[in-house]
This record gives structure tokens, sequence and C-alpha cells, in this order.
């Protein structure tokens, strides 16, 4: 049942990524639904589950995206990885917590992005983390804040991570 | 927030880091192989990722097509007049056009030129914009399974959209004529001065290289040269909005406006080859008003 519910989720994110999203971006700028998935798995099912849910989600979004397989591989694996660590270290998670934590990794991830871009100069590099980079952290964190809030009004959340 | 350790497999994440571990190790060492052991998966994956794809792209299309039949009537009459009046200005054109093709032919008669193949081209539609905010690409319904490959020009009857960049199975990737990471040869058409087209972070694109001398001005119109890459000569690209010639630089550079809207574009066609190597097949032809065999 886990399983199907993650390879569901996996094929719905592409869609929703790549053809809903564009129509809901703010100056252009959508959130990445990848890592704010990626997190969210990590936290509640654990490491493995988050890393490997993660990887799969960096692989399918890396199909249809311009950018670089390793990285997206990375970014997401790397963060499911991550909350799967805290979500067991951290007893009482709340959505502005989880928010904010999402909002540094997207902010890692895309400062790590930007300098592996070839050809930018100070002031290019300084215009994509501004124009790009910032923007689209906040809005991840403010994604995950949400969804984390959602899930906890529907569900009892401390029991879900710790079961 | 506090903190508490609540039941961990310790098996799992020992396995979770090792995997992790791994991974960063086969990424930083073996790039490529781990990159062509992932391509034999790409195919199957992008077949079946594809089904939810087009599903939520045609529910999609359906909803933006009633907005635009239904409720974005406004103005439709202004726009009408002002649509009438282009097609009386474009008649003209025309005629003045057919005068010159007919006189191109005599002279091309006179000449001997070997006459060109017209490229052969694939019709594809626009389900999706990139997964990430890095970059400016679209995403195409047709893929490898479709002869669609990598550093094929993609164009609409306007001009020039972009260069695929990635392909699967059943859909491809197309970096925009506006990403800065994409470059394409370009010619103003009216010097003959060749250049490097770019995006500019803007979503803009730019002419780099232009031979200091070249008396370009503002707009000019800058086609494809044909020289290298997956455009045959001609293709509109954009035109000229300003220029920019500094002291002491060996070249100057022109930022340019898109001839195409890549913002909205929904079909476009890509070319399967250039100039010269095929004859041309149905599909994608029409659409740029040339002739079926």
């Amino acid at each position: 049942m886990k399983y199907l519910f993650y390879l569901i989720l996996v094929l719905l994110l592409v869609p929703l990524q790549t053809t809903l999203l564009p129509h809901l971006s703010v100056w252009n700028i959508k959130p990445d639904l990848g890592l704010v998935a990626a997190a969210l798995v990590g936290l509640f099912a654990g490491e493995l589950d988050g890393l490997l849910v993660g990887l799969a989600i960096g692989w399918v979004l890396s199909l249809f995206s311009a950018g670089e397989l390793w990285l997206s591989l990375l970014t997401n694996g790397g963060v499911g990885l991550l909350a799967g660590f805290l979500g067991r270290q951290v007893s009482q998670v709340t959505s502005i917590s989880l928010g904010v934590g999402l909002l540094l990794v997207s902010l890692a991830s895309g400062l790590f992005a930007a300098m592996n871009f070839k050809h930018l100069d100070m002031s290019q590099m300084w215009w994509m983390v501004e124009s790009i980079v910032l923007p689209q952290a906040c809005f991840d964190g403010a994604v995950g804040a949400g969804l984390y809030w959602l899930l906890s009004q529907r569900f009892h959340v401390t029991r879900l991570r710790t079961e | 927030m506090w903190m508490a350790h609540s039941r961990s497999p310790y098996g799992a994440k020992r396995l979770a880091l090792a995997c992790f571990a791994l991974l960063l190790v086969a990424l930083f060492l073996l790039p490529a192989q781990i990159q062509g052991l992932l391509q034999y998966l790409d195919g199957p994956v992008g077949h079946v990722v594809r089904v939810p794809l087009e599903a939520i792209a045609s529910i999609d299309t359906g909803i933006a097509h009633r907005w635009e039949q239904y409720m974005a009537l406004q103005g439709v009459r202004e726009e009408n007049q002002q649509l009438r009046k282009e097609i009386e200005w474009l008649r003209g054109q025309h005629s003045q056009l057919r005068e010159s093709a007919a006189a191109t032919e005599r002279l091309t008669a006179l000449l001997h030129f070997k006459e060109q193949a017209l490229p052969t081209m694939i019709a594809a539609q626009v389900i999706g914009r990139d997964a990430t905010n890095r970059y400016r690409a679209i995403i195409l319904n047709k893929g490898e399974s479709d002869g669609i490959k990598p550093d094929m020009g993609v164009v609409t009857p306007a001009g020039v959209v972009g260069r695929v960049v990635k392909t699967t199975g059943a859909s491809s990737v197309v970096l925009l004529v506006t990403d800065p990471n994409n470059a394409i040869a370009g010619l103003i058409q009216r010097t003959r001065d060749e250049g490097i087209v770019e995006g500019t972070q803007q979503g803009l694109a730019q002419l780099k290289y232009i031979p200091l001398l070249s008396t370009l001005r503002d707009g000019d119109r800058v086609v494809t040269s044909g020289l290298v890459g997956g455009f045959p000569r001609g293709l509109v690209i954009g035109t000229i909005t300003s220029i920019d010639k500094q002291e002491g630089a060996l070249f100057q550079s022109a930022e340019l406006m898109p001839e195409v809207d890549v913002g909205r574009v929904e079909e476009v066609l890509v070319i399967q080859t250039s100039y010269g190597q095929s004859t041309m097949t149905g599909t994608g032809a029409d659409l740029l008003g040339k002739p079926s065999p």
C-alpha cells in the first residue's frame, strides 16, 4: 500500500509541477513540489523512504527539465534523507519549523545549483539568487508549512511520525 | 520544538546513509556511466509518466480553450477590426513578395542554382514547462519513438522557438531561445553579419560577437544562419531593439525581441533534417505555408 502511494505520488508530481504549477506561479516562480514531497516523506516515513522517494522524484523530474540529473538526484534525495534524520531526532515538528527548514534547504540547493551554472559572473549570479533562488525558497517553505498544517488538521501527525 | 529519540530502526538509518554515500561517490567518479545506466530506464518511465501528464495537459488545454471561447471575448470586435486592417496590408505585401519570388525563380534558373530540399518536420504539442525555475524550457508530447533527437531545432510558423536538449521515449525537453544556456548561430538579414544568439536573464535574447564594422540598426531582423545546429538558413529569430557598442571591445552586441512569444506557444514543429538532407513529408510543413510534394 505504501509503495503504491509512493508510485502515485511520483507519477502525479510530474504533471502537477510541469503543467498545473506554471498557472499558479508568482512572478514566474513556482514552488518545487518534489523537494517538499521528499521532505514530508522523509519526515513521516524515515530516512530510507525519504532518500529513495527523493531519488525517484529527482530522477523522474529531471526527465522533464533541462537541468542536470545529478543535481536533481542529490538535492531531492538529500532532502529526503535529511528530513528523515531530523524527524527521528525532533519529537514535535510545527508547520513553522518545517517551513523554515524547507526554506533553508531550498536556499542551499538553489545556491548550489546557481554555482554550477557556467559562465555566470557575480552580477548575473546575484540576479539569479535574488530573483529565482530566494523567492523559490520562500515559496517552498510556505507550501511545505501549508501542507504540513493541512495534514496536521486531518491526521494525528505525531503518531504518524513515530509509528 | 524539543528533542526526543523516537523508535528508530538503526539498520534503516545505516542503509540510507550507505546508499547516499554510494550515490555520491558514483555520481562524482562515474557520472557518464550512471547517466548511461539510467538512460535505459528513461524510455519506459517516460511512457508511463506520459499518461497522467497528457491527461492533465489535455484538461488544462480544454479549460484554457473554454476560457478563450466564452469568458475572454472582451475586445474581440476591436481586435477583429485591427486584424482586417492587417490582412489588407499583408495582401499588399503578398503581391509584392510574389513578384519578388517570380524574379528570384528566374534568376535562380539563370544561375543554375541547385534546388534546396525543404526540411522534414514533426508537429508536436506543448504539454508542460520546465520542472524547475532555473531553465526556460518546454515539454513536448513527442519523443525518441517519434524520431526526435537532442539538438534538433524547434520552430513555429512565426520563427525559432528553441532546441531539443533531452528526450525520453514519449516526450522531449526544448530549451527556449530566451534561455541564457542556449546558443544559436544567427545572421542579420540586411547586413549579412553573423553572430551567436543567446538568451538573457530577463527573458529576451541577444546577438553577440557582431563585427565592429557592421552597420546594424534598430529594427533589423535576425535570422538563423544555417551554418551549425539543427536549423536551416533564414528562419526568423527576432528583431534588434538596442545595440551595445563599447569602446575598446572586439565585437558589438545587440538585444533582440524574439519573434515567437515563447511563453504562450502551444504547437511547434521539430526540424528533423535540415536543407538538402531529405525530401519533405506531410504533417508540419503545411503549417509553415510551404507546398506539399
